[in-house]
């Protein structure tokens, strides 16, 4: 409303006399023509507007606006190098992982590999160590064992002569005693539990 | 002189179309409100450039941030599809023509001054001759005289039977239809929008103020409202024709700058 009431008074009171002509004449004037004093004045605005607008006011704030498009096309450039860069590290990082993990596999795989090939030796040679200690023991237990029933055989011999020769009060043919008493030790070694292994127990 | 006679009887009182327009002098040499808007436009203008220069902020706000919004927009959206890269060093001009034209436009809407400048024939008529001054000088001075005015009238392509046809109708569309369409079309869309505004406001001012039959106040309500959907409208029309005025000098300047398109 006060828009439309503003725009009736100014377009109902125009005041003629003010403007140097009549009402009749301000009439009649053609409206689509310009005049004179409008031209004049519309040129000015425009060429000053132009002009100042031309070498004042527009070349620091484009210089500006050139200054930062630039500035963020070199960020910009410079991000995209870093990214490079970074593609470029992680890329030998994960290359370098890659490469250690496979030599630590390698590694590994040999330790392992000697370390079951010591543990096979160390077997080998405690086995034929103790293969060797074994036999050696039997060969020197055998030999002991041997030379004990050798020993025991001469003592019970000897013993059972005397005792047979006390029994019977007389010297018995010598070689015969012998061979009754070796045949007696044969049965005692061809069975322990008979009742001559017993009694020479 | 139209008598007067009862509102809703012999219809709207409506004053003679000089009454509009022509604008008595408010200081020397004719300054009239036609010539205020125009100091005022420029004024404006200047102030908002200077303005946005000062801040040199690295991310723009504010007055920063519209200029260099316009100063894109034209660059972007004028003169790089007009003209391409070469009409670039235009822009103080064209972005001149825009800003210039848009203001003295808009002050059809603000409140106190209501009328566009652009509505008076003196404003389209000078920015008209201006481009059409600058088209064919820019023609001259890039392609030569002979060469411009060549490619300026025979277009290539023409069979040489229609060739004089085609020169006297493409000369005289560049020459002289060109500038004159380009004035009259912001003069005539700026004067009928003005005038679609006081015929509203009047219409309301007679329902409301002026109205004998007391039953038909309250019509004067529609009015009103039409008055306000032509206030937008009036605004998408100062931008649109700013635009257009703006986007038709770089087609002007593009064939000046291109003769081989």
């Amino acid at each position: 409303m006060l828009f439309a009431a503003g725009l009736v008074a100014a377009t109902q009171k125009v005041d003629c006399s003010a403007a140097g002509i009549s009402c009749q004449n301000a009439q009649s004037k053609n409206p689509i023509l310009p005049t004179v004093p409008e031209i004049v004045w519309g040129t000015l605005a425009f060429v000053v507007l132009f002009v100042v607008l031309w070498k004042l006011a527009l070349p620091p704030l484009v210089k500006l606006m050139r200054d930062r498009t630039e500035r963020i096309a070199n960020d910009l450039s410079s991000a995209e190098q870093a990214r490079v860069e970074a593609q470029q590290t992680l890329e030998d990082y994960k290359r370098e992982l890659a490469e250690a993990r496979s030599e630590a596999s390698h590694i590994l795989d040999e330790a392992r590999q000697a370390a079951e090939q010591v543990r096979q030796d160390l077997m080998a040679r405690a086995e034929a160590e103790a293969a060797e200690l074994r036999a050696r023991n039997d060969s020197a237990l055998q030999a002991a064992q041997e030379r004990v029933l050798g020993e025991l055989e001469g003592q019970v011999r000897e013993v059972a002569l005397d005792l047979a020769e006390k029994v019977v009060g007389a010297n018995l043919d010598r070689d015969t005693n012998l061979a009754l008493i070796d045949r007696f030790i044969d049965e005692l070694n061809a069975g322990p539990t008979s009742d001559a292994g017993a009694a020479l127990q | 002189m139209i008598p007067a006679v009862p509102h809703l009887v012999a219809g709207l009182d409506f004053p003679p179309i000089g009454e509009l327009l022509n604008w008595k002098n408010i200081g020397p040499g004719g300054f009239n409100k036609t010539a205020l808007i125009d100091v005022l436009a420029v004024a404006l203008t200047l102030g908002l450039f200077f303005h946005a220069a000062r801040r040199k902020a690295m991310v723009p706000r504010g007055t920063q941030n519209i200029a260099e919004s316009l100063i894109e927009f034209v660059n972007g959206q004028i003169i790089m599809e007009t003209m391409g890269a070469d009409g670039l060093g235009y822009l103080p001009f064209i972005l001149a023509i825009f800003c210039f034209v848009f203001l003295c436009n808009i002050f059809e809407i603000i409140p106190i001054f209501q009328f566009p400048a652009d509505a008076r024939m003196a404003n389209p008529l000078v920015l008209a001759l201006i481009v059409w001054g600058v088209y064919n000088y820019a023609g001259i001075k890039r392609q030569g005289f002979r060469a411009y005015v060549r490619n300026s009238t025979i277009p290539p392509g023409v069979p040489g039977f229609l060739v004089p046809l085609v020169a006297v109708i493409e000369g005289a569309q560049r020459f002289l239809l060109n500038p004159l369409t380009l004035a009259i079309r912001l003069f005539a869309n700026m004067l009928a929008g003005h005038l679609l505004l006081v015929t509203f406001a009047l219409m309301a001012d007679a329902l409301f103020f002026h109205n004998t039959v007391t039953a038909t106040i309250p019509i004067g309500v529609l009015p009103v409202l039409m008055e306000i959907v032509i206030i937008i409208f009036e605004v998408l029309i100062a931008v649109l024709q700013a635009f257009i005025f703006a986007i038709l000098t770089g087609v002007y300047l593009g064939p000046s700058l291109h003769p081989e398109h």
